[in-house]
């Protein structure tokens, strides 16, 4: 019996969702540190890594495919890193690798406009300010909410199994032509990630088709900002009064 | 004529209705003119309705005569000529459709093949898809315009009388507008010329009475008499439900009057003259006699008859223009209208007119009897009336022309002479300060001198004396019943025993000998009509009359005669209006008063001596079908009936003149006259006990274990469902742990096995 | 053979999708997994809020593959969207975890637990194995004044004050 006997498409689907389930839960906080688990997590969490790898297609050229692969390693590698790592300010740290990645993928995948937003938003606003509360709220690091985990078991098999039935079913996916959504396109993105005139495109359509969309996202944007100071001066006033 | 024919029927029950919705919406407003609404409205309501009745007479006399002349015949007062003037009558007013349905499934439109058995599905024909509505018409014939001018004008009269009356109630203007409803419900009722508009008016007419008798309902007694008379006359309405569902299934149509539908064809109503000139098309044997029946009663629960009458004496506890209104001309007198209408369908019928006068046979003496012993001056009246009303039904029950026109006649005298002795009762009850109980007054004839003799005129007319009303009513009666009970007669005109014979020239009888579906229940029954039965009838109504006499004199002489008393209450009644002691009433209670009087005084001789009434009844369709109209016999008046009645009521007024004549009025002579028998009489023949003991007391019994079943057993039950959610809920309730990442994983873990079992169903 | 793609063989018939369409759907899908694991297992409220952006990362990918596989602005329209409403989401979020750690004194999502049912006892961690880390010395001071009264569900809720 050889190999490719052996690993048929659905095992080899299964073994990735089992490996990553148990990855995820022997990597999780539960309390207790044990080098064994840790080592034992990495090594199943790369098989599953590598089991899932399988599920994508070759890319164009070898380039392609080196730089597809570094940049979405990237990515995943320091979200789960993000998660699971005790230490709220390394998670932080770790989420802002993951932008990185994150912003190299949607390069790839011609958005350069998006990439860089991203980056720009998060890793330049949202991050930062994160970590800034993050200084203030908790100095320690090593709290005891942060060394266990709520039902770290389930959670970790949900996930897995959700990420199996998304696997599976873009495969399914995937052997349905493409079908232009609109009638008639307004732009078609061009695949190249270094488009002609691609952020000029990609704002005529945003201020044309969505022009009132982008409205809507200020007026919104108006709301939280002028929310979130009525919240933090009435819980400020209370936290006052909690001090007396 | 300025206004048209159709607007004054509409008028008739609008004019009432406006009236009581006025003084409904305003009642507070217009303090103590709350009874003009209603006076106004039902005073043009009366002038409407005796439009109506001398329109009608008019076209029925104009009319009769041109088709006598026309037949070649020299009576003018031919059958043949009485049912082409009824034809006249047999198309009412629409007012709109009610119900309109436009392919209605009838059991049998076509005619019913006579004698068909209910039982066989679609009696008489196919069923058929028709349009169908409930018409709401107003009908206008002889019988009908009688009785709307009738009700009318007593209800005027009682309208006035009230103002008096009531002037001291704080409820005034609810009572005015009750009043006004009630007109309108019964003129409606009358008018109605479909079997199913007449039951809601008939439901509309009692629950108007309810509203009446427990006009005082902060008073006990008067709630529990309301609540009575009300379920009392639920078991009559069942009747009538029976009757109406019997009468859509065996004859396919519910009105009166024939219908010319929409394709052209006729439908011909029940009593419609279609219907009625071929007597075969009524049908007889089992299912005609249940549908009689079952409007009898109807008939005895509206008209206090036995065993439905013990609802009318407790009536007496709502205020006394209610009680005359309701139990002297109008809703009692529901059911004497209800049969004399239907009166095609009983002579189909032989046993079920023996019913019909048997029932008030009993009913007339059970009351006369009781009435004799009864302290409270409206109580005697109360059973005077239900013995009266058994009158009319022994009368309606010979089933012969003379007999239904008697009906009405001595319903209209009546309530002449009923209502002033009401009215009368009322007005000594205004001055004794509400005592009613004629042991605790006497000697108020120089007190209250006109309602006195107006009193005392009412009695002569009551108790049957020459010239007065009631005589010449009770007359008719009393021949009608001559007629049925001496067959061969005593002036040698040929008087048919039975209906069978009377129908023989139009093939009739035949067809009720051989008619299959007679059971041996309704061959029992049609075999009472026979004169040995009648004879018990006459010796009953003969007995009856002496007692009427006897115990509207005792009334009499104990309320007007012997020493001058009066109750302490009196004294004290009139301080509030700068009055002293007892009085006579005011002014516009007198004047009805005298009226009514007037009225008894001569319109029994009037009537009967032009045979106005008679004659015009005639040639109402119903009264003129050839079933009826063949028992007519020429107009006469027979000494030796007359003799007959006039020494019964002597008899009687002598009796009671020696008991009670100028003595105190709270004697002991009742007692001493009677024995043991006084103690049947006082308490009724011990009917309410009976009712109390089979009836009441079982169905409380029922009531009781149903509560208990529904206590136990349905709530139980119920309890056990509300426990099973907060048992299964207990079980995990552990789940509830208010940790906000549980929650998520809970709803996470859901929506992907929900995933998980659709990709399970499409992967094959 | 190892199978050069496991989707090629997995479906059915068909043209093959774009190769960096499914891939970068892959990748969407692993972010949002992670992202799934986190916010439901992280007690911090920080890490969690990380992990629903981290979530929200995964969405975006997955939008623009989907953008470029149909030809169309739409999802990346729609990331730009996901960037304004997480940024929103961000801000209130942040101000009502400082409102919470004001309250507490904790970052704890377990802290939060009084709409649990009646009669259910509060959850509880286990007794955790101390942490090898030196032991911080905090200076000492000299008691003064006298000590305020303390509420004993107040210290449940409070870890320090």
């Amino acid at each position: 019996m050889t190999l490719p006997e052996i690993l048929t498409p659905g095992r080899l689907l299964a073994g990735a969702v089992t490996a990553a389930a148990i990855s995820l839960w022997l990597l999780l906080p539960r309390g207790r540190e044990s080098g064994v688990a840790r080592w034992l997590g990495i090594l199943l969490g790369i098989a599953a890594l590598a089991g899932l790898a399988c599920a994508g297609r070759r890319l164009g050229g070898l380039g392609e495919e080196a730089v597809f692969l570094t940049v979405s390693l990237v990515a995943v590698v320091s979200g789960a890193a993000t998660v699971l790592t005790r230490s709220p300010v390394y998670s932080a740290i770790w989420f802002a690798m993951c932008l990185l990645g994150v912003a190299g993928v949607l390069l790839v995948l011609g958005a350069q406009f998006l990439g860089v937003a991203t980056i720009v938003v998060y890793a330049g606003a949202i991050l930062v300010m994160f970590l800034f509360v993050l200084m203030l709220a908790q100095p320690a690091g090593l709290a005891p909410y942060d060394r266990v985990s709520n039902e770290p078991f389930l959670s970790a098999v949900t996930a897995a199994v959700l990420l199996g039935l998304l696997t599976l079913s873009i495969g399914r996916l995937s052997a349905e032509p493409a079908a232009p959504l609109a009638a008639e396109p307004a732009v078609t993105v061009a695949a190249d990630p270094l488009a002609e005139n691609h952020v000029a495109r990609l704002g005529a359509e945003l201020f044309g088709r969505h022009l009132v969309s982008v409205e809507a996202a200020g007026v919104l944007l108006l709301v939280a900002l002028i929310g979130s100071i009525a919240v933090v001066s009435r819980s400020e006033s209370a936290g006052l009064e909690d001090a007396r | 004529m300025p206004v048209s024919t159709p607007t004054l029927q509409a008028l008739v029950p609008a004019l009432p209705l406006a009236a009581a919705i006025l003084t409904m919406l305003l009642g507070r407003r217009l303090g103590h003119r709350a009874h003009l609404p209603a006076v106004f409205g039902i005073a043009g309501a009366a002038v409407a309705a005796v439009m109506l009745l001398l329109s009608t007479h008019a076209i029925a006399t104009h009319e009769i005569a041109s088709h006598g002349a026309d037949a070649g015949h020299g009576d003018p007062h031919s059958a043949a000529a009485a049912f082409q003037t009824a034809k006249r009558f047999d198309s009412p007013a629409t007012l709109w459709h009610w119900a309109t349905i436009d392919e209605a499934i009838v059991p049998s439109p076509a005619a019913t093949p006579p004698g068909t058995p209910l039982s066989a599905p679609n009696a008489g024909g196919s069923a058929a898809a028709i349009p169908f509505s409930i018409p709401i018409q107003l009908r206008l014939d002889p019988l009908t315009a009688t009785m709307l001018a009738l009700v009318t004008c007593v209800g005027l009269l009682v309208a006035i009388y009230s103002i008096g009356y009531m002037s001291h109630d704080p409820d005034y203007a609810r009572f005015f507008s009750l009043v006004a409803l009630f007109v309108f419900s019964m003129t409606m009722l009358v008018s109605a010329t479909n079997f199913l508009v007449v039951y809601v008016f008939w439901e509309a007419v009692g629950a108007c009475s309810y509203l009446l008798i427990g006009f005082w309902f902060r008073k006990p007694e008067a709630a529990r008499a309301a609540k009575k008379a009300f379920l009392v006359n639920r078991v009559g309405d069942f009747g009538l439900a029976i009757a109406v569902f019997l009468i859509w299934m065996t004859y396919g149509t519910l009105n009166f009057h024939d219908v010319t539908l929409a394709d052209g064809s006729l439908q011909p109503g029940v009593l419609g003259v279609t219907r009625l000139e071929e007597p075969g098309r009524i049908v007889g044997g089992a299912i005609g006699t249940v549908i009689c029946l079952c409007l009898l009663l109807a008939a005895c629960g509206k008209s206090a008859q036995a065993p439905l009458h013990v609802w009318l004496p407790d009536a007496m506890e709502g205020p006394t223009p209610a009680s005359s209104l309701i139990h002297a001309a109008t809703m009692v007198t529901a059911g004497i209208y209800l049969v004399a209408r239907c009166a095609p369908l009983f002579e189909a019928c032989p046993g079920a007119l023996v019913a019909v006068s048997l029932v008030g046979a009993v009913t007339a003496l059970l009351a006369g009897l009781i009435a004799t012993v009864q302290n409270d001056l409206k109580r005697v009246l109360a059973y005077s009336t239900i013995s009266q009303l058994g009158y009319m039904f022994v009368s309606l029950g010979t089933g012969t022309l003379l007999g239904f026109t008697a009906a009405i006649f001595h319903l209209v005298t009546h309530a002449f002479f009923k209502a002033l002795l009401f009215m009368g009762a009322g007005s000594v009850m205004h001055s004794m300060g509400g005592v009613i109980d004629m042991r605790r007054f006497g000697g108020l004839r120089r007190i209250m001198p006109i309602t006195a003799a107006t009193f005392l005129v009412g009695s002569l007319a009551l108790a049957g004396v020459p010239p007065f009303a009631g005589f010449f009513s009770k007359d008719e009666i009393l021949a009608s019943l001559h007629a049925k009970a001496f067959p061969g007669g005593h002036d040698g005109h040929h008087e048919p025993s039975t209906v069978a014979t009377v129908l023989q020239p139009v093939g009739f009888s035949a067809r009720l000998a051989a008619n299959p579906t007679n059971t041996p229940a309704t061959n029992w029954l049609d075999g009472l009509d026979r004169p040995t039965v009648w004879r018990a009838i006459w010796w009953m109504a003969i007995l009856t009359a002496g007692l009427t006499a006897f115990y509207t004199f005792r009334a009499v002489f104990m309320t007007f005669s012997g020493p001058e008393r009066v109750p302490e209450e009196a004294a004290g009644h009139d301080h509030a209006h700068g009055g002293s002691g007892p009085h006579e009433s005011p002014p516009v209670m007198t004047i009805p008063l005298c009226i009514l009087a007037a009225a008894s005084a001569v319109s029994g001789w009037w009537l009967f001596s032009t045979h106005a009434l008679s004659d015009f009844l005639a040639v109402t369709p119903s009264l003129a079908a050839p079933a009826v109209a063949a028992t007519a016999v020429p107009h006469a008046f027979h000494v030796d009936i007359a003799i007959q009645g006039t020494l019964a009521a002597a008899i009687g007024i002598a009796v009671a003149a020696i008991g009670h004549l100028g003595r105190r009025s709270d004697g002991p002579q009742m007692e001493r006259f009677l024995g043991p028998l006084e103690w049947l009489f006082a308490n009724r023949f011990f009917i309410d006990q009976l009712y109390s003991a089979f009836v009441v007391k079982p169905l409380e019994a029922l009531a009781f274990v149903a509560a208990a079943f529904d206590r136990f057993v349905i709530d139980g039950t119920v309890d056990a469902v509300g426990r099973l959610p907060v048992a299964a809920g207990s079980l995990v309730r552990g789940l509830q742990s208010g940790l906000v990442q549980r929650y998520a994983l809970a709803g996470a873990s859901g929506v992907l096995l929900i995933v998980l079992a659709l990709f399970w169903r499409l992967r094959g | 053979m190892m199978p050069a793609t496991l989707l090629g063989m997995l479906a059915a018939a068909g043209m093959p999708a774009d190769g960096l369409t499914v891939n970068g759907l892959l990748v969407g899908a692993m972010l949002f997994a992670l992202g799934l694991v986190g916010i439901l297992t992280r007690r911090n409220l920080i890490v969690m809020f990380l992990c629903a952006e981290l979530m929200l990362q995964g969405v975006s990918v997955s939008l623009v593959a989907w953008s470029r596989h149909h030809g169309d602005w739409g999802g990346q329209m729609l990331v730009i969207f996901v960037l304004t409403v997480a940024a929103c989401e961000a801000a209130i979020a942040l101000v009502l975890v400082l409102g919470a750690f004001a309250r507490t004194g904790r970052l704890d999502s377990q802290a939060w637990q009084s709409l649990r049912e009646d009669n259910l006892p509060r959850a509880v961690d286990h007794a955790l194995p101390p942490i090898d880390a030196a032991a911080a010395s905090w200076p000492k001071l000299t008691p003064a004044g006298v000590l305020p009264e303390t509420d004993e569900d107040e210290l449940l809720e409070r870890e320090h004050v």
